[in-house]
């Protein structure tokens, strides 16, 4: 083997989980009473200075939260979660800035080690940073600006009169506050996230980007994403999330409203480490038009449980939806991940891929639901979801609804469950490849179909990841 | 000289995306035996699937007649019902449908093949018997899970339960063991004695064609009709190959090289 | 139980004594409630018994799992007349089926204990006769412990009439070399549950399971089929294959579940529908529970019209679009029919076709369909 090679494997040993698990000092923040109340509610519509009418939505969802029971009859357990003890608003001392110089220096610390300016100043067209409930840095190239491309946070938005109406007609209505206890709890307390604007015939060069950091201990995030891709635009949004490890449950409660208008294109990626104290109990969806496509690419790797399935709703013809996944439960994980389809227009298509791999104990869930409505003629979907297991004691399940309500619909449906064989381990082996190299490049080359998805640094970061977690499986 | 069962006169086909057939002739008279030979991916196939009518290939050019009627227009079931018969390279899986059901239907549609169920079963009980089916394979579903050995001798199950006037043999040899291509080379010796009917066997093998009495031999390449002969010029072609076509095919495609996506060399099927 | 009770005291008012079954056949993981693919809820009578005594099977069976659940259990055994109990001698290869004939009103409880290396065929047929302006449930239960070895046969002809419920249990522990398989030729009803459950609890336990439904008019076709497999090296093969017709609703939920320890297991499904009609409710919940690293789950689902290139095959050979897709309703009868192992099996076919032309079911071809399949006593 040569130097260089075995130069490039020690480098790749080298990278360790510290870099997720630093904590800063919550020392002189704003930090609201644990539980959760409508004085609580009232405190943060007031903090944020916000039109009645989302005090309003916010009180009602608080009652939909208490009113609402968790499904009893399936999902991973949330019982670590004890929501009297959560403090539902944390919030760092500090305004939004607009260069990256006037961030405090602990914040700028953290997005620096995670690598988020050096990102932008290479690849990005714009770049949010949430930090525990508030954004702390938004940044957006001027071009794009220009264009009329508008990448703000919802609550900025709410104080500008122009866009305050188009929040209002928006805001709320594809993920609506029925629709889960923890979307319930989202209206009632949310906080931070995205808007993104763009307008009709405008193709954004380089993706925007949003990186979400709950550095907190036992509290919760709630960001809410909502963006408008008008006719014929294209985007590429990408969100990454982070946490450092704590023993105390973290909870994240986001939500993300995604329209995508006429023949309109929007790449949703995200890669999310979560610490592996968090509860991910996170609701994304999706509503294209006629022509439109929507791209989601999605690799989990962190959090203690995770529900997370992002939604398409196609309401009209033509439109393509294609979902790529990858998720990675380790030792204490218990992912329930997947997605759901809904296919309503006429020659639609859809393509849903996924992958998943066990190990350490971790418990993977594929759950995912394709529907497809009376009158989505000639509708093609096809599912295709490959799980890996890498030990004895971990789980996999797959559990993938469907419902076809039109004759001339076509589905297609394929599921594998089962480990590395033995004999591509004895083949690398017999290579040269020591047994841990051999499973680490197996793994590799399964995920790859995914990574290949990813923008570079992700991509990277993604390999990084799992060679992190192989190190471990290996031992 | 025998009345004329099928003229292809002057075909143009492809796939939506890429143009296959070029211009293509072909005479057949009734009860006549004719070999198609050719290098890979010159587009036998596709005309064996264009005559039938397959959907999967649109006509932009030329016409197809068939017993004195126009047919390039007609689908595929009411061709097979004025008597074309296409034996597929790769037959098509149906799961959920037996063997048995499906021929009964499909001897069923034609009135001069319709009897009583004693009689049917007693005809595909001897039918079977002759290609050395077991008649097990009557219970099991059309084709599903059956080796390519297996799936020919269906096709000629159904060639001579069917009768037509006209049978297209698509590759029916290839992929099958010395034993099995007897069993098929008798069956299509027996459609000739019993029923007839002609016949155009497509393949680049001239093993299957021993057996035969061939009326006329003819060459494609790349979607065209680059030679015809008696039967000698199969001697010929496997002493020597298909090269001397292919040059002549190759200054042709020159001369259309403004043709978009014309299949200059390779996989035109 | 509680809920007998409430339906005791309606029958002391006069109406008919009824007892809902709540949310039963229910698959070992289920999802998403709003997609209501997780179970069923039926509406069965319930007659007082009070102070009748009859016969029940041995304790033993209590222990084996069955697909429609504990509820539907109970509830069989509060209703059914004297269960009956068979029992196949240690290598005996039993020839005559052991038959469970259910008509209109009927409640079959059955237990059969097949004794190691001993054989047997167990045929369900429900639904002969018949059934124009029928009404009522019937139900069988049947439970079946196969012994080292085992070869069981078990075959389920349900066709009901459309005004008919049917509620069809069936539970299986399949000891080590156990081999069962399972034909399931679910012809029609107004509502049919059945469900299933397979414990491959001894090694190299196997399961063949093929099921085959038609469904048309307002007909409810409920199923929920599990297959534990336990035993190291157990292995399963499920295929489904349906036509959906007019405003049929179905609903099937599989599962494999490879447990712990199950090393060397497989377990593969598939499942094949034809949807033929415009207001037709096809739900499909194939679920693969995996606690195992070294075993092999795969699971296929192909759901539609008759695809393109079958058109165009059949085509070929003088099938229109029409043609094609009455053939595969057609065939799926033949099927029945070819494989009946019994005359109370062929029966419940044949009150099923009703105005259907079996083309090879003509009238001067009493002695079924195939040459192949002449039955001994008809030949």
């Amino acid at each position: 083997m040569s130097d260089e090679r075995s130069k490039n494997r020690t480098q790749v040993a080298d990278v360790d989980r510290s870099l997720y698990d630093f904590t800063k000092s919550e020392e002189g923040y704003e930090r609201y009473d644990d539980g959760l109340t409508p004085e609580i509610v009232r405190a943060i519509s007031a903090k944020k200075d916000e039109p009645e009418w989302m005090l309003e939505m916010r009180l009602r969802a608080l009652d939909l939260y208490h009113a609402r029971p968790m499904a009893p009859n399936w999902g991973p357990s949330i019982e670590g979660l004890d929501l009297d003890h959560i403090s539902t608003y944390v919030s760092p001392k500090t305004k939004q800035a607009k260069s990256w110089d006037d961030v405090p220096e602990d914040i700028k610390d953290t997005f620096e080690r995670l690598g988020i300016p050096e990102a932008e100043r290479e690849s990005l067209a714009g770049v949010g940073a949430q930090y525990d409930s508030e954004i702390v840095y938004h940044n957006m190239r001027e071009e794009v600006a220009e264009q009329g491309v508008i990448y703000t946070t919802i609550e900025d938005a709410l104080h500008d009169p122009t866009w305050e109406p188009v929040v209002h007609e928006y805001f709320g209505t594809l993920i609506p506050p029925t629709d889960h206890k923890f979307a319930a709890l989202h209206y009632a307390v949310w906080s931070g996230g995205s808007f993104v604007y763009v307008p009709a015939g405008v193709t954004l060069p380089y993706p925007l980007q949003s990186y979400f950091r709950l550095n907190a201990a036992g509290a919760g995030q709630f960001e809410h994403t909502l963006i408008i891709v008008e006719p014929g635009a294209d985007l590429h949004f990408i969100e990454g999330c982070s946490a450092p490890k704590y023993y105390e449950a973290n909870l994240h409660a986001g939500a993300v409203e995604l329209f995508v208008k006429d023949g309109a294109r929007l790449r949703y990626s995200t890669i999310e480490n979560w610490s592996k104290n968090m509860y991910n109990l996170n609701t994304k969806r999706a509503t294209i038009g006629t022509d439109a496509k929507m791209e989601w690419v999605s690799g989990s790797f962190g959090s203690h449980v995770s529900y997370l399935y992002p939604t398409t709703i196609m309401a009209g013809d033509r439109g393509t939806c294609e979902f790529t996944g990858i998720t990675f439960a380790g030792a204490t994980q218990d992912l329930d991940t997947g997605c759901k389809v809904i296919m309503n227009g006429a020659d639609t298509t859809a393509s849903v891929s996924t992958k998943s791999i066990s190990k350490d104990g971790g418990v993977n869930t594929f759950r995912s639901s394709v529907v497809i409505g009376r009158h989505a003629d000639r509708a093609r979907c096809s599912v295709s979801c490959q799980s890996l297991m890498l030990d004895d004691i971990s789980r996999s399940d797959t559990i993938p609804a469907m419902d076809v309500r039109n004759a001339t619909a076509q589905v297609g449906h394929e599921a594998t469950i089962g480990r590395i064989s033995d004999d591509t381990v004895l083949y690398l082996m017999s290579r040269g490849c020591s047994e841990a190299e051999a499973r680490t490049l197996v793994v590799n080359g399964f995920a790859n179909p995914v990574s290949k998805e990813l923008p570079m640094e992700y991509a990277v970061e993604m390999n990084n990841l799992i060679k992190l977690e192989m190190e471990g499986a290996i031992g | 000289m025998s009345t004329q069962l099928l003229n292809v006169s002057a075909l143009s086909a492809g796939t939506e995306d890429k143009p296959i057939l070029h211009g293509v002739d072909l005479a057949v008279g009734a009860g006549e035996c004719h070999v198609l030979m050719g290098p890979n991916g010159a587009g036998k196939s596709t005309l064996g699937h264009v005559i039938m009518g397959d959907p999967a290939y649109r006509v932009t050019g030329g016409r197809i007649e068939f017993d004195g009627a126009d047919v390039t227009e007609l689908s595929a079931d009411k061709r097979s019902l004025a008597g074309i018969f296409l034996s597929y390279q790769a037959p098509v899986e149906v799961p959920g449908v037996p063997l048995y059901s499906f021929l009964r239907s499909i001897c069923q549609m034609r009135p001069e093949l319709k009897t009583t169920a004693r009689k049917f079963r007693e005809r595909v009980g001897a039918i079977a018997d002759q290609l050395e089916l077991d008649q097990g394979f009557l219970m099991r579903e059309l084709n599903v899970g059956f080796s390519g050995g297996e799936k020919k001798k269906i096709e000629m199950l159904q060639l001579l339960l069917l009768q037509p006037k006209l049978a297209i043999l698509d590759e029916t040899d290839s992929g099958l063991d010395v034993d099995a291509l007897g069993i098929v080379s008798r069956g299509i010796q027996a459609y000739r004695e019993q029923v007839g009917g002609a016949l155009i066997v497509i393949t680049h093998n001239t093993r299957i064609l021993e057996r035969l009495e061939v009326d006329r031999t003819h060459v494609m390449v790349h979607g065209r009709m680059v030679a015809e002969g008696p039967a000698e010029l199969i001697a010929d072609i496997d002493k020597n190959g298909f090269e001397r076509f292919e040059r002549g095919a190759g200054q042709d495609d020159a001369a259309c090289a403004e043709c978009p996506g014309c299949p200059m060399v390779g996989d035109a099927e | 139980m509680a809920e007998k009770n409430g339906a005791l005291a309606a029958d002391a008012a006069g109406a008919a004594p009824e007892l809902t079954l709540e949310r039963v056949n229910v698959a070992p993981a289920q999802t998403w409630n709003r997609l209501r693919t997780n179970d069923i809820t039926l509406t069965v009578p319930a007659h007082s018994r009070a102070g009748d005594v009859y016969f029940s099977l041995p304790r033993l069976f209590e222990g084996v799992e069955c697909g429609m659940g504990r509820k539907v259990t109970d509830w069989v055994e509060s209703q059914a007349a004297d269960a009956r109990y068979v029992e196949v001698p240690r290598g005996e290869r039993r020839e005559e089926p052991i038959v469970v004939a259910v008509g209109t009103g009927d409640v079959a409880d059955t237990g059969v204990m097949v004794r190691s290396g001993a054989e047997a065929t167990i045929v369900v047929a429900a639904g002969a006769g018949e059934k124009d302006g029928e009404t009522g449930t019937s139900a069988s239960l049947v439970r079946i412990i196969a012994e080292a070895g085992a070869r069981v046969h078990l075959h389920e002809y349900v066709g009901v009439g459309a005004g008919q419920q049917h509620l069809e249990s069936v539970g299986i522990s399949a000891a080590r070399d156990a081999r069962v398989d399972v034909h399931q030729y679910l012809l029609g009803g107004g509502t049919v549950a059945l469900g299933f459950a397979c414990d491959l609890a001894g090694e190299r336990a196997r399961v063949d399971l093929g099921c085959r439904y038609h469904a048309c008019g307002t007909e409810v076709l409920d199923i929920n089929e599990v297959v534990r497999q336990r035993g190291r090296n157990t292995r399963s093969e499920l295929a489904y294959n349906g036509v959906l017709e007019d405003a049929a609703r179905k609903g099937l939920r599989t599962t494999i579940d490879l447990v712990h320890g199950a090393k060397g297991a497989q377990g593969n499904e598939a499942e094949t529908v034809l949807v033929l009609g415009d207001d037709v409710v096809n739900k499909t919940l194939p679920t693969i529970l995996c606690d195992e690293d070294d075993v092999a789950g795969n699971h296929g689902a192909t759901i539609g019209s008759v695809s393109p290139e079958q058109l165009a095959f059949l085509a070929s050979r003088g099938l229109s679009r029409e043609d094609a897709e009455e053939l595969f309703v057609r065939a799926l009868y033949e099927d029945a029919l070819m494989h009946a192992p019994c005359p109370e099996a062929r029966a419940v076919v044949n009150d099923s076709i009703g105005d259907r032309p079996l083309l090879n079911h003509g009238p001067d071809d009493s002695k079924g369909v195939c040459p192949q399949l002449n039955h001994p006593e008809e030949a």
